[in-house]
């Protein structure tokens, strides 16, 4: 812990105002074969109280790319914002939609322009590359950035990493004499995993709960992979022909 | 996650301790040493304070209600001052905090909607673009490190939508059916939400104000900052109106019997 | 009064009363001073060739420059004042590694080519009272070829800042004549080495010298190696197959 001040010596302290807040919640992404699935919860807190139990944390950029934003509110609003309108700008610029690793290096660029005031926002990027595959990026506040086959983070990240490691990567599972594990889940399993994660999520972190939002993102072509099946799937793609996205709600414990 | 020892069952907002149980932990700072150092002054910390306001959705629109004191810290300094204000036809804003940047920012919407109504252009600013536009000012001040001390609600009612939002001196917003700035927000939020929340449709106008009679009451008993004179703003298909100021019928004769509250006899 | 056509030439973004910009005509016609470009486009990748007017035995062919790297998957030829187009040139390659660093893709050949026109277009541009930054319009025109998603291009720009995409293009002196002949050879379906020695042919035509490796330049710009300038082996190797 760097130096504090004693807690029996009263001093004069020098008050400065203090531009961020924590406004909780959790976000978690996860790279399938061919597709991408983006989640997050809906409530935004300060402290020990709920300011609304719906606040979206994930937002459809493209047909290809939804970003997920948790830390504090003002600046993820503002940042996606801000993504938004680049997207639009390249748009018009390039007649194209931005790839999904160009918006990945797009936002480090917009994190570190604010390296000595940063956006106080942790983002994950999921879609569909180029060559179809369903990918992650994930961001620290400043714009560190790597691809990666699933991340969680925000308040109960530390709680829901450690589950993700283990359910999606193996950790700490070996495979029965002569099998091994899947390189990729099923996309059934995956919103399985994504549901555990956040009820598990709500019972032990107070930051977490109200409602859940998970968007799902298909490859050009692919087929529903059951999502068909899965209840109350809406989607919000533009065409059907090129990429689709899709999202699914659900109640989370709102104590 | 906040793990430091330090923090275990301390309010987790390490700007501010509420009680003032302890003294709170400084990080080293290296940032200037004082407001002059800069040349400029920035708002350091409001001095002419509101407290709560309250807004929830009701079957018709909207009903928020704030009262009329303007604090100097402890000192009930200005006891007649209006924060709740209509802005345009569809939408009225309730301000806590800062009193003077509160009257800043009527002068800016004022300005706002002298221009937007001189365009002539056939569009009026509702209370969703009233409240993006705050929002904007709100955050803007923020990221200059010079903030506009205060909490603000947004209600509106346009185009057969109701709208209620918040937005504060940090630029933080949200939307919900029920909204309490300040102290109201620990004390009344919980009280809305479970007079409002899921009949937000059903809800009449008397039972509305029915519901924000009783939480503002319950307000004036547990905000030492708070004034027993109120207004109470609707906003429905038939605009905005703002009533005179009123008072809750309050009972303190139970004082007498509590021991440390009233005057001792021994 | 009618004013005549000499008054309409002193403000670079004044209108005649036809509708004209003079001082960019002037500068259209600058580039027909030039030597020859060509750029042909095949489905393998681009061919750009040059004229290299070598006017005295004393001077270091290889010190013309007439075609430059952007990019590794960009190339561009030019004809006119060719100095104008090193500014142009150095904008292109900003723009072009700016995009790489904002998106970590290449910047496709349109979107470079529209950099460079935006460009062009701001001459007798200032702010306020202070002096423009240019006065006047390049007297220059490119030939940029690249390749990205959409596969190889051919883009010509000129100092009105207009560009056009074309699967052969002459530029210079030279280029009625080249122009039409490309039109009569180009096919769709042709080789790399065919664009080569067209290119050459095309060149030699138009040439009131004879065409050897010394007054020549070629480049390509193809998926596999990107942008290359030949070199004197390639060269020599390619005129003698034509």
């Amino acid at each position: 812990m760097p130096d504090m001040v004693p807690m029996s010596v009263a001093q004069p302290q020098e008050r400065q105002f203090n531009p961020y807040s924590d406004n909780g919640g959790t976000i978690l992404a996860v790279a399938g074969a061919n597709f991408s699935v983006i989640a997050g919860d809906t409530r935004q807190s300060e402290g020990y109280s709920i300011q609304t139990r719906y606040a979206p944390k994930v937002f459809r950029l493209t047909d290809k790319a939804v970003l997920a934003v948790n830390g504090f509110a003002a600046d993820g609003n503002m940042f996606v914002k801000k993504v938004k309108q680049r997207l639009e700008w390249y748009r018009h610029a390039h007649s194209k939609d931005m790839p999904l690793r160009a918006v990945a290096r797009l936002i480090q660029s917009m994190l570190y322009a604010r390296r000595f005031f940063p956006y106080y926002v942790y983002n994950i990027l999921g879609g569909i590359e180029e060559d179809g595959s369903g990918a992650v990026y994930s961001f620290d506040p400043v714009g560190s950035y790597e691809r990666e086959a699933c991340r969680a983070a925000g308040a109960a990240s530390s709680l829901v990493q450690p589950f993700l490691d283990n359910q999606i990567y193996f950790k700490n599972q070996t495979p029965a004499p002569g099998t091994s594990h899947p390189a990729h889940l099923a996309l059934t399993d995956v919103l399985a995993l994504v549901i555990d994660s956040f009820t598990s999520a709500t019972e032990r972190h107070i930051e977490v709960g109200d409602g859940l939002e998970m968007y799902v993102v298909l490859a050009k072509g692919s087929p529903l992979q059951g999502l068909e099946l899965v209840q109350g799937v809406q989607e919000m793609s533009t065409t059907t022909d090129g990429e689709r996205v899709f999202i699914v709600r659900r109640n989370l414990k709102r104590d | 996650m906040d793990h430091s020892p330090m923090n275990w069952g301390r309010p987790r907002n390490d700007a501010v301790d509420l009680y003032g149980t302890y003294p709170i932990p400084q990080r080293p700072y290296n940032g200037s040493k004082g407001s002059f150092s800069a040349g400029v002054q920035h708002t350091q910390q409001p001095i002419v304070t509101g407290t709560s306001v309250l807004a929830i959705k009701y079957k018709d629109g909207i009903m928020m209600a704030a009262d009329n004191l303007a604090s100097y810290g402890s000192l009930a300094r200005f006891k007649d001052v209006q924060r709740l204000q209509a802005v345009g036809d569809y939408t009225v804003i309730g301000a806590s905090g800062d009193m003077s940047d509160f009257q800043y920012i009527q002068t800016v919407l004022d300005e706002l909607m002298v221009d937007e109504f001189t365009a002539a252009d056939g569009h009026s600013l509702g209370p969703a673009e009233i409240h993006e536009y705050l929002s904007q000012i709100m955050y803007a001040r923020r990221s200059k490190m010079n903030p506009l001390w205060n909490s603000l609600l947004v209600g509106g009612f346009k185009d057969g939508k109701r709208f209620l939002a918040y937005v504060d001196l940090l630029g933080t917003t949200y939307s919900a059916s029920t909204l309490a700035t300040g102290y109201g927000s620990y004390i009344a939020q919980p009280l809305l939400r479970k007079a409002v929340e899921g009949y937000e449709d059903v809800l009449t106008e008397e039972e509305a104000l029915k519901i924000i009679e009783d939480s503002m009451k319950v307000l004036y008993y547990r905000d030492a900052r708070s004034l027993n004179k109120y207004q109470v703003a609707k906003i429905t298909a038939a605009g905005t109106s703002i009533s005179e100021s009123r008072s809750a019928e309050t009972i303190w004769s139970f004082a007498e019997d509590i021991r440390g509250y009233g005057a001792q006899t021994q | 009064m009618f004013l005549t056509r000499s008054e309409y030439d002193r403000g670079v973004n004044t209108f005649s009363p036809e509708g004209r910009l003079f001082q960019v005509e002037y500068a259209i016609e600058a580039i027909k001073l030039g030597s020859t470009t060509i750029g042909v486009r095949t489905p393998e990748g681009v061919v750009l060739g040059v004229e290299q007017r070598v006017q005295s035995p004393l001077l270091e062919a290889s010190s013309i420059e007439k075609i430059m790297e952007i990019d590794r998957h960009l190339g561009c030829a030019m004809s006119g004042l060719t100095a104008d187009a090193r500014t142009m040139i150095d904008h292109a390659r900003v723009t072009s590694q700016n995009h790489a660093f904002t998106y970590d893709e290449k910047i496709k050949v349109e979107s470079v080519t529209q950099a460079v026109c935006d460009l062009a277009l701001r001459f007798g541009e200032s702010v306020h009272d202070e002096e423009a930054m240019m006065s006047r319009p390049f007297g220059v025109a490119l030939l940029i070829a690249g390749y990205d998603e959409l596969g190889p291009q051919l883009y010509h720009t000129d100092p009105s800042g207009t560009s056009v995409r074309y699967d052969a293009k002459a530029i210079g002196s030279g280029s009625e004549a080249a122009q039409s002949e490309l039109q009569d050879k180009w096919h769709k379906q042709m080789t790399l080495q065919e664009a080569r020695t067209l290119t050459l042919r095309v060149l030699k035509q138009v040439m009131e010298e004879k065409l050897d490796h010394h007054n020549v330049q070629l480049a390509q710009v193809t998926p596999a190696n990107g942008f290359e300038i030949l070199d004197e082996a390639a060269l020599k190797s390619t005129i003698q197959l034509m």
